[in-house]
């Protein structure tokens, strides 16, 4: 661009710069912990999703859990690309990205390339892709806040714009993740709590037909914690499918009004 | 002709919304010869506006803003630079403007927009031109370290009048810019200081105590006039965009000095006088505008 044909000049934040080392929110063995916002650690933060959100698209979505926000649009089903072959199921095609200010340091978060293909694969289970053979349904996620368990949010958010786009699907989509952070399992993490954990799991299951679409488990695990923390996250899951649910009601009936 | 005979028998039994799909042309023909748009409006109203400041909580300015169905998120973040040798006072303003995927269906991951980068150098340019920001304000400490604000619009929903909406996301967001407090740390690094009483624990000198905000002096405001044959249509959506022959883009600053025209391509104008009438209805559309920020700029200062 001419205008900048000056080099930028490099900048840097003044914020204070992030803690690095030592933990300092827990220690080891200290069960008296208290989670930097003050939940118990099987609580989630509150949710609250609006579908609508973006005209031009075919279904749209909005979410805000705690400090994350995601907005999601569908488009389609529409014509696939040339280069495609031709297919009698329906395609899914994601991506995700991020706003530069997302994170508090300017252009720090972009980096999760993955997670346009784990959200692919988390919804593909979901959605009943013979109903739009030949076709392409996009779905386009925007990370405008990154407050903490972002993947669990875009996920659901979703499959509420999914929901919205009227993409036959067997059930909702509803994610929740866990961190291990020592001897302790805490649900919905923030940030700070994840830069600290030793080991996550991300679910994503169909609460009403109980049946999980994808489980993600990084770092060191033993059976008996996966199992206890599968119960927690799918409950959890559950109830989260309760609110999606009422938020499509109220969309509906406020439409018809 | 054959062809017209035709769509006007069609044009008796379609429905609506497909006659709309099918021959977009004849259906905005139709009501232009009544005076009036699809979505109710006359030709020359705009659609409702809305600014919301302090939209990004981590930015220290941030709005969003609606024109009917477009938004636009604006965030502006400051970061500290060495200013250039030929000027050590003055900081610098780096303006982007994304266009993501999700705004709109002719957008997709690996073929971003075509018009994002030809708006973001726009609106870089009418901020600059328009010298609503004197960079001067935006110096720290003379020659060693001044403000660098990034502002970054990111457009939510594309329902034509794109820069219209950037343009005036990027004036309230400035309006609602607050200038982090700094001080300078053992290390020649300039650090936030933590909002505290009076005088901060480590003794150190707060480098800009008394400058807190941007002092703008007569922000810009624009209008977008779509042309088509004989009618002048503000504020158009992208659906009346994509049907129109051209349009004209006028930005008038708040003295009612023009700071930029803007016409690409499509048919000659013929006459001055369209383009007097673009300047006129952007005037008017500049004291709504104006009000419109006003009001929600007072809201905030009341917290």
């Amino acid at each position: 661009m001419a205008g900048k044909a000056s080099a930028t000049p490099a900048t840097y934040s003044p914020s204070p710069a992030t803690r690095k080392g030592k933990p300092t929110i827990y220690k080891d063995g200290d069960r008296d912990w208290v989670r930097p916002d003050g939940r118990g650690f099987q609580q989630c933060r509150p949710a609250f999703f609006r579908t609508g959100a973006v005209n031009a698209a075919s279904g749209s979505a909005y979410a805000e859990i705690g400090n994350t926000q995601v907005i999601v649009s569908v488009f389609g089903p529409r014509e696939s690309k040339k280069a495609m072959m031709y297919s009698d199921v329906g395609r899914l095609n994601c991506n995700v990205s991020c706003t530069t200010f997302s994170t508090p340091i300017r252009g720090q978060g972009s980096d999760h390339k993955e997670y346009s293909s784990m959200l692919h694969k988390a919804l593909e289970g979901a959605i009943i892709l013979e109903s739009f053979p030949k076709t392409t349904v996009d779905v386009f996620a925007l990370v405008l806040e990154s407050g903490g368990s972002d993947l669990p949010v875009i996920i659901s958010c979703a499959s509420l714009a999914l929901a919205d786009a009227g993409i036959m699907m067997y059930d909702l989509v509803a994610s929740v993740s866990m961190s291990s952070l020592g001897s302790d399992l805490v649900i919905d993490p923030i940030s700070e709590e994840e830069s600290y954990q030793d080991g996550s799991l991300i679910i994503s299951c169909m609460p009403s037909r109980y049946e999980v679409t994808q489980l993600t488990i990084t770092g060191e695990w033993s059976t008996n914690k996966i199992n206890e923390a599968m119960q927690v996250c799918l409950d959890a899951c559950g109830k989260l499918g309760k609110i999606m649910r009422s938020c499509l009601k109220e969309a509906t009936s406020a439409t018809s009004e | 002709m054959g062809l017209s005979n035709v769509v006007g028998d069609l044009s008796l039994e379609m429905e609506v919304d497909a006659f709309r799909r099918l021959f977009p042309l004849r259906f905005y023909e139709r009501h232009l010869s009544e005076s009036i748009r699809p979505d109710g409006r006359t030709l020359k109203s705009a659609r409702d506006t809305s600014v919301a400041l302090g939209a990004v909580a981590s930015a220290d300015g941030s709005a969003l803003t609606k024109i009917g169905s477009t938004t636009m998120l604006a965030a502006a973040k400051m970061e500290v630079m060495t200013p250039s040798a030929d000027a050590p006072d003055e900081g610098s303003i780096a303006v982007e403007y994304y266009m993501p995927s999700i705004c709109s269906p002719l957008v997709r991951p690996g073929r971003p927009a075509e018009i994002a980068p030809v708006i973001s150098k726009q609106l870089y340019d009418t901020i600059l031109s328009s010298g609503m920001i004197d960079l001067k304000e935006l110096s720290l400490i003379s020659g060693k370290a001044a403000w660098m604000v990034y502002l970054d619009i990111y457009c939510l929903d594309a329902d034509g009048a794109l820069f219209d909406a950037a343009l005036l996301s990027a004036v309230a967001a400035f309006s609602h810019l607050r200038f982090p407090v700094v001080s300078l740390n053992d290390e020649g690094r300039l650090v936030m200081v933590p909002e505290e009483g009076n005088g901060d624990k480590s003794g150190k000198e707060v480098v800009n105590k008394e400058k807190r905000k941007l002092s703008l002096s007569s922000p810009p405001f624009s209008l977008t006039c779509a042309l088509h044959k004989n009618y002048i249509l503000a504020d158009p959506t992208s659906e009346e965009e994509a049907v129109m022959e051209t349009f004209v883009t006028v930005v008038l600053n708040s003295s009612g000095h023009l700071v930029s025209l803007y016409k690409p391509g499509g048919p000659v104008l013929t006459q001055t006088s369209v383009i007097q009438d673009c300047i006129a209805l952007t005037r008017q559309r500049m004291k709504e505008v104006q009000e419109i920020l006003d009001e929600s700029i007072s809201g905030m200062e009341i917290d």
